[in-house]
């Protein structure tokens, strides 16, 4: 069959090309499935916070005569750390405004206070650092960032957003993992966000290939003595029936 | 057993087991690779807003909203079709306020959703249908109901879901948002709700996959002979 020794041969030498990057595909898809997307989440680490009656808010004169010369955008009033705080979008960025009507600027003090408040494991806070570069970890969020470390056994580590005090992500060493398995998985090594790149989508085109002829292979690989051990099973699994 | 054949054979019946899986997950992973992730969110056909400055002195004081919403909890300016709208959270649930005159918009009445979704919509097509749905579907599973479902003439179907208490856009959705949805479903082999990516029959099959494509890069080994190799060597 001269048709399915094509297909050997090419299931064959692709293999021999991409097999690498489908084993690949394999490990990190198996590491990705046992991993607990729950713990990847780190939705252990953390509380929501409690949601507060707004009481006396700050009126909206204050709250622009608290920003000379911005212009707003739209804003939040919304709970922080017990009282309530203006979050108002300015058509330069994001700022807050306090419960007496003064910029709130987020230092390592107030970037502690908020990650504690809404951590919800058994460490301490270890350290907190002001971040002005982007990182793989708090990929995507605006900059500047807190990174506020946590001395328990997973290393969680607490984002806190400059501009808005307030968490955006939680990251621990189950999600370090899972992201390594995750970057070979996109094979995206630099920036582990993209699975939109030419290499990925030419590598899934010819392992597609493989995975196709495999398969079409299936169907000429078995023999009617490959099976014979099922069919003596089945025979003998009858004689005992009738005994 | 010699070491070649017991490479053969395993590699041969695990794939009889996983086979058509790993086919699946080449086929589903390389459409999910091919369609820009940005195209399948729906980010095309939907307008980006304007940010326009406020003067904050035209509007409602949040002390006023709450005296009127008891419990309330946050105060969020938006627009809502261009106008300063407050959304509200109190112990009453959520609510969408006109910022300038106080007025109550929601609960958002048919011929508001409509106008919304023509608002949001950066396509030249009509609406189809629109309705009030109060049973949540698999493509919004997620998110709270009741919502306004707003779906549009075309080919991909584009749909609009509207919450009728703030007036947000929760959700776009169109066919080839909906086929992603179908492929990761068969990707992550949950066919029920098609989230869970820790399940048993998951995790059986991928490991089984590691096996198979371990052994067919051990059986590599064995399928270019070396007599062979020599050959070709001499003839070059």
């Amino acid at each position: 069959m001269p048709f399915m020794m094509l297909l050997r041969r090419l299931h064959k030498w692709v293999g021999l090309v991409l097999g690498v990057q489908l084993l690949l595909w394999a490990v990190s898809g198996t590491m990705m499935a046992l991993l607990d997307h729950h713990e990847v989440a780190g939705e252990h680490t953390y509380r929501t916070p409690a949601m507060s009656e707004v009481v006396q808010p700050l009126p909206l004169a204050a709250v622009q005569a608290g920003l000379p010369g911005a212009e707003i955008v739209g804003f939040k009033l919304r709970p922080m750390l017990g009282g309530h705080v203006y979050e108002v979008k300015t058509s330069d960025g994001i700022r807050l405004v306090g419960p007496e009507g003064r910029p709130i600027t987020v230092d390592a003090e107030l970037a502690k206070t908020v990650a504690k408040a809404e951590y919800a494991g058994d460490g301490k806070v270890s350290s907190a650092v002001r971040l002005t570069e982007p990182t793989l970890e708090a990929r995507g969020r605006p900059l500047p960032l807190w990174r506020v470390d946590f001395d328990d056994s997973k290393a969680t580590t607490f984002y806190v957003a400059e501009s808005t005090a307030q968490v955006v992500e939680h990251r621990t060493d189950t999600w370090r993992v899972w992201d390594f398995f995750w970057m070979l998985h996109i094979m995206d090594y630099s920036g582990r966000e993209s699975f939109n790149h030419p290499l990925i989508i030419t590598v899934a085109t010819g392992i597609a290939w493989v995975a196709l002829t495999g398969f079409t292979l299936l169907f000429v690989s078995f023999r009617r003595m490959d099976f014979e051990w099922v069919l003596d099973l089945g025979e003998r699994l009858r004689r005992r029936k009738k005994r | 057993m010699r070491l070649p054949l017991l490479a053969r054979r395993t590699h041969k019946w695990l794939a009889l087991v996983v086979g058509l899986q790993v086919v699946l997950w080449t086929l589903t992973g390389l459409y999910m690779t091919a369609v820009h992730i940005d195209i399948i969110h729906g980010d095309h056909f939907v307008r980006t807003p304007k940010e326009q400055p406020v003067d904050v002195s035209t509007l409602v004081e949040p002390s006023i909203l709450a005296s009127r919403f008891p419990g309330l909890q946050t105060v969020q300016l938006t627009r809502f079709m261009e106008k300063p709208a407050y959304v509200l959270q109190s112990s009453s649930g959520f609510a969408l306020v006109d910022a300038t005159s106080g007025q109550t918009l929601s609960p958002i009445d048919e011929t508001k959703a409509r106008a919304l979704a023509r608002h949001w919509y950066a396509g030249e097509g009509d609406i189809v249908r629109v309705d009030l749905i109060t049973k949540v579907p698999l493509e919004v599973q997620t998110r709270p109901v009741p919502l306004w479902r707003v779906e549009f003439e075309g080919w991909d179907k584009p749909t609009f879901y509207f919450s009728p208490l703030t007036g947000e856009m929760i959700a776009r959705r169109h066919e080839l948002w909906r086929l992603f949805d179908f492929m990761w479903m068969f990707h992550i082999m949950d066919y029920d709700d098609r989230t869970d990516v820790n399940n048993p029959l998951l995790r059986t099959a991928t490991v089984l996959a590691v096996l198979m494509s371990a052994t067919g890069l051990w059986l590599l080994l064995y399928s270019f002979p070396k007599r062979k190799r020599k050959k070709s060597k001499a003839k070059a």
